[in-house]
């Protein structure tokens, strides 16, 4: 059993040897990378990764470029969460048959995807990997949109986004469905260890991705990850937006443990009205128009009401 | 090791599913990946029970689509370490994109192809229609036509999928039910011997060397995707039927079994002559023996291995006929079947070619009979005697109903 | 890495990051000791995206290390707890360095791209006092 790194603080924490490169494709500002970032540095052991189709991985492995210093596959848009189980299940293979050219290391095997990949078209496979108890992480980036084909919505876009296919029109407010919480219902396999996160938050990232690390089973991870291109906002205001998603609320940071324990694990000294949080962002601004200003009651009142019922939730110690 | 060998008699009386199984077993797969569907689930289901009774060791995944399974696989085989896994018409279908995706990764992956008709209409039965649909998937494709042939091919498969110098995954098809679920006595190699053929896996590009970490699956566009796809083409074109053919002399002096590219019946001096896959080509070698007793030099020509598709050598068995047939077992959607097709490219260009037409028949699991065979070679020697092709180009065998002929 | 023929690389578009063996220890390894390949990203530059860059101004940097974990781009070059600078290949000038940089004066600008480093350094914006 590897020794957990141990981050005390940010300086300590800043000590670490990236494994992920610049000079990728990505959009400036974009917050996958910061994501990618930390969830790699809580950790010195080796790594086997995996990304699903979509922006990440469009915009680090494009021949003749990787921006990816340890093990990494990409094979289709549903399936990252499944490459990397397979990549687990040769491990248990190889170790049991004395095969592995490293055999005293700990490889942790985790796979990245977005909304898109994970909350719809690989939505099955992912259940799959929980129900089978892979030891293995997938962290879902969450941009509420198919980002890298140009922001359609997913079953992740929130209710009164405009998405291009849920755009806000003259007689449309945009997408009228509200959120899939995955986070709960992956929890609902009974794995060991499903967390929402923020990159703003590092530590308390760092402390769930490595609790994640640790323990031993399929972990599901959603991560926030504001997107400057589709939620329109200038790039240099990205923690600045991941600021508002987490004090506002409407990404609270929380952890459920064997899906039957959940912990709030951030309570803004600062509760921010979800109006600002709208008010930062272009895919909302015609919520501020005279005729649809109910929908942002709205959006509070499902952000308090959540917020109740996890606090609920925690009390109740469920 | 950890786990038991079998004590195999030289002749176990084995379906096709099952001598896939022990084929697999014997090989000492490390990942199988795998969801069962009808008719290949014998498959699957006899590798679990292999599992549970410690005669194989290594990860047996049942994963929750075939898609999945093949999804599976692929990051396994990329982890550096021996894959394989089985499925059949909707599930290979469903898994497709991913069959493409293994090919082009480069990936050594041995997936048994039961093969049966894909829907709608709903079937169970065995016919070529997943076979078709993944011819252009980039992958070896060997042809079974008994369940000698699906142990036996096994080997070939796992042993050329694997040499680096060919890196490609291979299919091992058999006709589901036909084959799949037909008890025929099948010569064994014992556990030792046929492990010793198909060797120790050796890795390559494996991604669980963490000393060389690797980036699989990457995206090219349109200044990089040609090349990468004409490598892939290249090497099956020039690496792959050398490496068979090695494959094929090696098992023969291990087993006394000879396979060929492509397999010839009494074709040396044939006039006419069946061109066919799967179950169908024992049936025909059976009626062109008759037919030759009748006077009629019949002949049969199958295909072994369909991909790389043996274009030089089927060319060069079939120029000196006077009239073939070709049998597509699968519902050609609108046009000639493909073997006629691949046939038809390969005679084109000669100065003189035979006269070719081609039969649609046995969609579905409905069967193909001697009677119907008789009555095909006697068309075909009418096509030699006119000196030219006397029925329609494309006709349907053993469809109730009027005849159904076209072009 | 040019345009190379098909024959000319391995197969199945497979990348190495490194050349050889990756460090010993990859994850307590810094860039500059590791042996990257040609196919490693760390050898492009992204350079030419910038319209802005920022500058540092280290006299009054307290090495919080705020930009070092936001930064997208591995762009800002921590060692030994400091900050010691920017990697100009790989900065795409999104400014979030900047917004997250906590002093007073902030010990990071932007500034257009031709915009010379030691004169605004030199004449970098004085503390700002919040008006009452």
């Amino acid at each position: 059993m590897s020794e957990m790194k141990k981050i005390k603080n940010l300086k300590e924490f800043s000590t670490s040897a990236d494994r992920f490169e610049g000079a990728n494709l990505l959009c400036p500002g974009c917050a996958h990378s910061i994501i990618v970032r930390e969830v790699l540095n809580a950790t010195n052991d080796d790594l086997v990764l995996s990304a699903s189709t979509g922006c990440l991985e469009v915009c680090t492995a494009v021949y003749p470029y990787t921006s990816w210093d340890a093990s990494w596959i990409h094979i289709g848009f549903e399936n990252g969460s499944t490459a990397v189980a397979g990549a687990e299940s040769m491990y248990k293979a190889l170790k049991t048959k004395g095969r592995l050219k490293q055999p005293e290391r700990n490889p942790k095997f985790v796979s990245f995807a977005g909304d898109g990949a994970s909350y719809d078209i690989g939505f099955q496979w992912i259940s799959g990997c929980m129900e089978r108890g892979h030891n293995i992480m997938h962290v879902v980036l969450d941009n509420e949109v198919y980002a890298n084909t140009g922001g359609q919505r997913s079953s992740s876009t929130p209710i009164g986004s405009s998405a291009t296919t849920s755009p806000a029109g003259r007689v449309s407010y945009g997408e009228k469905k509200n959120k899939k919480d995955m986070v709960s219902i992956m929890a609902s396999h009974h794995i060991p260890y499903a967390a929402q996160v923020a990159p703003n938050k590092w530590k308390d990232m760092v402390k769930k991705i490595q609790h994640g690390m640790a323990v031993e089973g399929p972990v599901f991870i959603n991560a926030v990850s504001p997107c400057t291109t589709e939620w329109k906002f200038d790039p240099k205001d990205t923690m600045m937006l991941t600021d508002l998603a987490t004090d506002s609320l409407v990404f609270p940071l929380y952890e459920i443990i064997d899906g039957r324990e959940l912990n709030i694990t951030y309570r803004p000294k600062n509760v921010v009205p979800v109006e600002e949080y709208l008010a930062a962002q272009g895919r909302f601004k015609h919520l501020f128009k005279d005729e649809y200003k109910y929908l942002i009651k709205e959006w509070q009142e499902r952000v308090d009401d959540n917020w109740a019922y996890l606090n609920r939730r925690e009390e109740a110690r469920v | 090791m950890a786990f038991d060998k079998m004590e195999l008699r030289d002749i176990e009386v084995w379906d096709g599913n099952f001598a896939a199984a022990q084929a697999m077993r014997q090989c000492q797969i490390d990942v199988v990946a795998a969801y069962p569907i009808t008719p290949s689930t014998p498959i699957v289901e006899g590798y679990a029970k292999f599992l549970a009774d410690n005669y194989v060791e290594g990860e047996f995944v049942m994963v929750e689509s075939e898609h999945a399974a093949m999804s599976g696989c692929i990051g396994a085989a990329a982890a550096g370490g021996r894959v394989a896994t089985a499925t059949s018409s909707q599930g290979f279908a469903l898994m497709v994109e991913t069959l493409y995706q293994a090919s082009g990764m480069r990936l050594p992956i041995v997936l048994n192809v039961v093969n049966r008709a894909l829907a709608a209409p709903l079937n169970v039965n065995g016919d070529h229609s997943d076979m078709y649909l993944g011819r252009d998937s980039g992958w070896i494709q060997l042809d079974s036509y008994c369940p000698q042939d699906a142990y036996d091919l096994n080997f070939i498969a796992f042993k050329v999928a694997e040499d680096h110098d060919v890196r490609l995954p291979c299919m091992v098809h058999q006709d589901g039910f036909m084959t799949s679920h037909t008890a025929q006595g099948v010569k064994t190699l014992s556990d030792d011997v046929a492990y010793g053929f198909v060797g120790n896996y050796q890795p390559m590009n494996d991604m669980l060397d963490f000393d060389h970490p690797v980036t699989h699956g990457v995206q090219t566009e349109e200044d990089w995707h040609f090349e990468h796809k004409a490598r892939q083409h290249n090497d099956l074109m020039t690496k792959v039927i050398p490496k068979i053919e090695a494959a094929f002399d090696a098992f023969e002096k291990l087993s006394g079994r000879k396979y060929n590219l492509v397999e010839k019946y009494d074709i040396e001096d044939a006039d006419v002559a069946v061109v066919c896959m799967g179950t169908s080509v024992e049936t025909a070698r059976e009626v062109a023996t008759e037919m030759r007793a009748k006077g009629i030099k019949a002949g049969v020509v199958g295909i072994r291995v369909i991909r790389p598709f043996p274009f030089m050598q089927v060319q060069e068995a079939l120029k000196g006929l006077k009239a073939i047939v070709t049998l597509d077992r699968s519902a050609p959607g609108g046009t000639v079947g493909m073997l006629f097709n691949e046939i038809a490219g390969c005679m084109y260009n000669l100065d003189t070619r035979p006269m070719l037409s081609g039969k649609i028949y046995g969609l579905g699991g409905r069967d193909l009979t001697k009677a119907h065979l008789v009555e095909l070679y006697t068309e075909l020697q009418a096509n030699v005697d006119a000196g030219k092709i006397t029925t329609p180009l494309q006709q349907f065998i053993g469809v109730r109903g009027p005849k159904l002929s076209f072009l | 890495m040019a345009n190379t023929g098909w024959d000319e690389f391995e197969i199945g578009a497979m990348l190495r990051s490194f050349d050889g063996v990756a460090a010993t220890e990859i994850a307590t390894t810094h860039q500059e000791d590791r042996n990257y390949s040609q196919n490693s990203s760390f050898s492009a530059s992204v350079a030419d995206w910038r319209i802005e860059k920022p500058i540092f101004a280290k006299d009054y940097c307290i090495d919080c290390q705020f930009c070092w974990i936001y930064c997208p781009d591995l762009s800002i070059i921590s060692r030994d707890k400091k900050m010691i600078g920017i990697d100009m290949d790989h900065c795409k000038g999104c400014g979030i360095c900047v917004e997250v940089c906590p002093t007073n004066p902030k010990s990071l600008l932007m500034f257009p791209e031709q915009a010379n480093e030691e004169d605004e350094i030199a004449s970098w914006p004085t503390k700002e006092t919040k008006e009452k």
